[in-house]
């Protein structure tokens, strides 16, 4: 609608009035405005219908039972490796400056303040978005494709409640839950690397965090992984949703959801730290 | 011989047992770990070879430096601005709980960017987005056919399909990772500046980045650059079960470069370690 009208209106116009050059870019100026408008309303849209199925509550308990299995069990393993690496990474980083200032004593502190605050949330969130989002995106995407949607809506079962709750509650507690347990992971894969290089027993590692840190930095982290799961759920459903134009349109899609869920996921991170301190 | 039959007899009427079935499942699983570990060392190797020795199409890296390069700008300008606010706001915070004194916030910064952050944190935005992208470009060739129809024509499909990729992903992650350590330092000095009032001059100080810092980022670079194509190229090629599995097929490239990226960055910064610093 909006195309064909910027379209007449350009017809319209004498040219070489205005130069190519300036016209198009301006045009893609307003394209992309409209498409993130567009977005951003889609969405909220998308999260009032998703509310409303909760009062009163209807949801399908076998779909929910199923997506929980798939999203949280199954990426276990992946989560656990990229934790274990992690918690490496952080004592490798932090070795040069501990042997500088013989900081023993601190590594714990700053390894878990920086996994539980923000690396633990933030990438465990990332590896999900690949895994869980994307494949989501690309599972209600091809639905679409195939007019499966229309067909549950034919036999008068709301999609919204059928295919769409049950993957949004999945996808929110089990970010959750894995975040837990991939903090976990990343501290004592951090514990174990720093015995390995630094020669750094256990007890004083783990006396590091429990003495310097407060139940707090453990809260923002979980808080955040709450706020990440919402927008990762939020944005892959609706890319998934939003599918037009076969099979291409399903990659375009699932691409399109992951850098979404990128993006959201840095920017609300940044207010998160700021509003959460 | 007799413990297999054993573990069927443990089943009832010649079934296989859970036990069986446990040890069928590891080892199919196994299998499956060492064929796809085979698979993806012979397309690196490929690639390697017919990076030098391949034909050479006109316009195809240049293509692809462009789909990679110059189509990631602004997603990764935004995230990693994004980032280095964060990251010097937490610092800062932390330096201010403790002694106050902020004067060598933006020398260690710089030096922590350069080494590590902008390498490791914008690779997995770049294999996010590049990484998806090629495994949806060459996996919906594969469900349609065409990728066959490559070989039928006896083009080798690795050098036809990664090379170009490969060459590109290289020049433009190293390329684009420099600029992200450029805007991660803009964007923390700003920070600075704005919220805990560092002058720009006293952060910008370059003093700690010594060459083994620069030496250990750009390999970083490097590294990245060359696993994400392979990886998610890999992922491409093995594409099978229509437009559902094209979606599969992207899942796991942006999984597993994501994943390369981590343990490369592992394996890079513990041998930086004993080499420069022990």
């Amino acid at each position: 609608m909006t195309e064909s009208l910027v379209q007449l209106e350009v017809a319209g116009k004498q040219p070489g009035r205005v130069s190519r050059g300036a016209e198009r870019a301006v045009r893609r100026i307003g394209r992309s405005v409209v498409g993130i408008a567009q977005q951003t309303g889609g969405i909220l849209v998308l999260l009032g219908k998703i509310v409303r199925r909760f009062f009163p509550p209807d949801i399908d308990y076998y779909e929910l039972k199923r997506n929980l299995h798939k999203m949280g069990n199954r990426s276990l393993p992946i989560i656990a490796l990229t934790s274990v690496f992690v918690g490496a990474i952080m004592v490798v980083q932090a070795s040069a400056y501990v042997q500088q200032f013989s900081a023993t004593a601190f590594v714990g502190w700053g390894a878990g303040y920086v996994i539980l605050r923000e690396l633990g949330p933030i990438l465990i969130a990332l590896m999900f978005s690949g895994r869980v989002g994307a494949n989501n995106t690309a599972e209600l995407g091809t639905m679409v494709v195939t007019e499966q949607i229309d067909g549950l809506r034919s036999l008068a079962i709301d999609p919204i409640s059928y295919l769409i709750v049950p993957r949004f509650l999945g996808m929110i507690t089990m970010l959750f839950v894995l975040t837990v347990f991939g903090n976990l992971v990343a501290l004592c894969g951090a514990a174990l690397f720093g015995q390995l290089t630094l020669g750094i027993e256990w007890r004083v590692f783990f006396h590091g965090i429990t003495e310097l840190l407060k139940p707090w930095d453990v809260y923002v982290g979980l808080i955040k992984s709450l706020v990440f799961g919402l927008i990762i759920a939020l944005s892959s459903c609706y890319f998934g949703l939003a599918v037009r134009g076969g099979a291409p349109g399903v990659g375009r899609a699932v691409n399109a959801s992951v850098v979404a869920s990128a993006v959201g996921i840095f920017v609300s991170d940044y207010f998160m730290t700021f509003l959460l301190d | 011989m007799s413990v297999e039959a054993g573990v069927v007899k443990a089943g009832q009427g010649g079934q296989p047992g859970w036990a069986a079935r446990r040890l069928a499942g590891i080892g199919a699983g196994a299998l499956d770990n060492a064929r796809a570990a085979r698979l993806l060392y012979s397309i690196f190797i490929r690639t390697l070879y017919y990076s030098v020795r391949g034909r050479r199409e006109k316009g195809a890296v240049l293509r692809a430096c462009y789909g990679i390069g110059n189509r990631s700008l602004f997603f990764l300008t935004a995230v990693m601005g994004f980032v280095g606010m964060i990251m010097v706001f937490h610092s800062c915070t932390q330096i201010n709980r403790i002694t106050g004194d902020l004067h060598l916030v933006g020398a260690t910064y710089i030096q922590l960017v350069v080494r590590d952050f902008a390498a490791s944190v914008g690779s997995m935005m770049l294999a996010t987005r590049v990484g998806a992208g090629i495994a949806a470009e060459i996996g919906s060739m594969v469900v349609t056919d065409q990728v066959d129809a490559l070989r039928m024509c006896a083009a080798e499909p690795v050098d036809y399909l990664i090379v170009p990729r490969f060459k590109a992903s290289v020049v433009m992650t190293t390329v684009l990772l420099v600029w992200a350590m450029f805007v991660m330092e803009v964007s923390g000095m700003l920070t600075a500046w704005g919220m805990f009032n560092v002058n720009p001059r006293i952060f910008w100080n370059l003093s700690m980045v010594d060459f083994r810092d620069l030496a250990t980022g750009l390999t970083k670079c490097l590294a990245f650059g060359a696993a994400i194509p392979i990886v998610s190229g890999y992922c491409g090629l093995t594409t099978f079960g229509g437009a559902e599995g094209v979606g599969w097929a992207t899942t796991r490239a942006v999984v597993w470069s994501c994943f390369a990226t981590i343990l490369l960055n592992f394996i890079i910064s513990t041998t930086a370690l004993y080499v420069f610093w022990a």
